[in-house]
């Protein structure tokens, strides 16, 4: 895994991210009281909740795609380094170059697109949990995937320009990384 | 082969140099995908070959991003990862190292004992081969060395401990595989328990048997106390809680008390409680670990976005059908063709972390093993055994890799290749168990249902 805890700063979208990132991991702790409270309910006076179980993978599904953002905002995503290791920090920059260009921003932007009219049917026909008791809003959680693509394509542009700057603009300062 | 087969093979080939590159894996699952169907449409609309896949049809992502969410199952593993970085916080892992070690004192290879036996006991904690092997190689490989252990043997013994963490229940390799073949995760869990227990009794028992044979790879301990009834005690104050914590989670998976789900996330709520009580949770412990719940949830699932567009690509080019027909048109019976899997899957292993192993290739080969009339536990089980035993065989064994980031100078890549092999040997003997015996894995689940 690479950890990359370079020299620059943050850029001002990855600060914010990591802000929102932040804020979002207190979801984990919610869902070990929503499934505590749903365990008691159900074991100690009989009481099963469509509603708990629901409102679990809720904030789960939330707090993972939350998670994925901010792992590519720090450049934690998993590499394979067992020949990164040995390259040369330009070698690397073009690598990245290439990658997000050519793989990284293409991805994104096809599951962007495709999850706006998924959300979009959602919203139109008021779409709810199909089973009785269940959560309203469906479209609020569909939604995450549009907002969650888009952060990832502003991280990944933000990451861009970061290594554009160290291939093109100061080699310089690329060469004492 | 078809034209769409042959770009199936190019696109599987393009992940491998891709993934190679050192670009993040999550991100060239996805881009090959979306490369592929790009490629597809050329090939279809200029060159009139059918291949079956367009825009419309990768945009299937969506709904299989979509399935990612809307699953009750996974919900499990942010809590099973928040879990074990809790215990990993609590400091149960040192305690365990300090005390146990001073029970096998007297005992020559006994620290290496005592990391084998951290390692099941704290296998929770250790879902992730990366987070094992290192947490395993920082507190026992400095205390196996000033013992004047052989370099050799104390690197081997933390790598094949810490990578048997993946397998031993609750794994959330586990818990994926069963979400994707739509299995129990508790059968598989279940299925799992004595071929883990039998796989770290193979490994204890070559801890104390080598260096009997061979004094000098762990020379007796020269000034070690005896063993009174305030150590004894003060052992079992610090594996009694943790251990409990575990077997409650285990135990109420296995009665059928508790879902995986509500199991996990009520031994998350234990971990919180047992840490509490150590008074080792801060303000800033809490929200450190949650914030590393986010990230290890965030680049796993990253992959599982990843590998879902690519596994769904690979499909719709027919990369099933020709896995099928590959696999039945072997000249072997159906025992050859498994072992033709499991082979195959052990080499890619050597490139390829579990998770994509496990979104890709294993629901590929699973129903050829089903259509053959094979137990899906059983091979489930025996697939998970092989992948572990692959990630820690040279040259390019994952574990080796995280310990050598991690471990002291006089360990270099040689020494972790030969101190692993004794290992390697034994993970085969453990394979050959399995697939000779399959009792060994489906005896406990079928007493689980007999209740």
């Amino acid at each position: 895994m690479d950890r990359n805890v370079s020299a620059e700063s943050a850029s001002p979208v990855e600060a914010l991210l990591d802000k929102v990132a932040a804020l979002f991991s207190w979801v984990w702790l919610a869902l070990i009281a929503v499934i505590v409270f749903a365990v008691v309910l159900r074991y100690a006076f009989g009481i099963g909740r469509i509603e708990f179980e629901e409102l679990q993978w809720h904030l789960y599904a939330a707090g993972f795609m939350i998670g994925i953002v901010a792992c590519a905002s720090r450049d934690r995503h998993v590499r394979v380094d067992v020949l990164r290791e040995n390259m040369a920090p330009r070698t690397r920059d073009w690598i990245d170059l290439y990658g997000i260009l050519l793989l990284q921003l293409p991805f994104l932007t096809l599951v962007f697109l495709s999850s706006l009219p998924f959300v979009a049917d959602s919203f139109s026909v008021g779409e709810r949990s199909a089973s009785a008791g269940g959560l309203p809003y469906r479209w609020l959680l569909k939604s995450m995937l549009p907002l969650t693509f888009g952060l990832l394509f502003v991280t990944t542009l933000s990451h861009l320009a970061r290594v554009w700057r160290r291939l093109f603009a100061d080699r310089p300062a690329s060469d004492r990384e | 082969m078809s034209v769409r087969e042959w770009l199936a093979v190019a696109m599987f080939a393009s992940f491998i140099f891709g993934i190679l590159s050192g670009f993040p894996v999550a991100w060239v699952l996805g881009g090959v995908a979306v490369l592929f169907t790009a490629i597809a449409i050329i090939v279809e609309q200029d060159f009139g070959h059918f291949t079956g896949v367009d825009w419309n049809f990768t945009s299937l992502v969506t709904d299989r991003i979509w399935d990612l969410m809307d699953n009750w199952v996974l919900v499990a593993l942010p809590m099973f990862v928040c879990m074990g970085l809790l215990l990993d916080r609590a400091g149960i892992a040192a305690d365990l190292m300090r005390d146990i070690s001073r029970l096998f004192g007297r005992m020559r290879g006994g620290l290496a004992v005592t990391v084998a036996l951290i390692g099941v006991v704290l296998a929770a904690s250790t879902g992730i081969i990366g987070a094992s092997v290192v947490l395993l190689a920082l507190l026992g490989l400095p205390p196996m060395l000033e013992a004047r252990y052989a370099p050799t043997f104390a690197a081997g013994t933390v790598c094949a401990v810490g990578t048997l963490g993946i397998l031993l229940p609750p794994s959330i390799m586990l818990v994926l595989m069963a979400d994707r073949l739509a299995i129990s995760v508790g059968d598989l869990f279940l299925g799992a328990v004595i071929p883990g227990l039998m796989l770290a009794g193979l490994y204890i028992t070559f801890l104390i048997l080598y260096p009997a044979f061979r004094p000098d790879v762990a020379p007796a301990p020269e000034h070690a106390e005896d063993v009174d009834l305030a150590l004894v005690l003060s052992v079992f104050r610090d594996i009694v809680p943790a251990a409990a914590l575990i077997l409650a989670v285990l135990g109420s998976i296995f009665f059928g008390i508790a879902t995986p789900t509500e199991a996990s996330g009520v031994g998350a709520f234990g971990a919180l409680l047992l840490a509490a009580w150590r008074r080792r949770l801060g303000r800033n412990v809490l929200r450190d670990v949650l914030r590393e719940t986010t990230l290890t949830t965030g680049y796993l699932f990253g992959i599982f976005v990843g590998a879902s567009a690519f596994a769904l690509v690979l499909r719709g080019l027919g990369g099933d059908e020709l896995i099928a027909r590959g696999l039945l048109g072997l000249p072997f019976g159906p025992n050859g063709v498994v072992l033709s899997i499991l082979l195959v899957t052990f080499l890619l292993g050597f490139f390829l972390d579990w998770i994509e192993i496990t979104f890709i290739v294993l629901p590929l080969v699973a129903p050829v093993v089903v259509g053959l009339g094979f137990d899906l536990v059983w091979f489930t089980v025996l697939f998970a055994v092989c992948l572990q035993t692959s990630f820690l065989t040279p040259p390019v064994g994952f574990a080796l890799f995280y310990v050598k980031g991690v471990a002291p100078p006089e360990i270099d890549i040689r020494t972790l290749y030969v101190g692993i092999l004794p290992f390697v040997g034994l993970q085969l003997l453990g394979l050959a168990f399995i697939f000779i015996w399959p009792d060994l894995v489906t005896w406990l689940p079928a007493r689980a249902y007999s209740q």
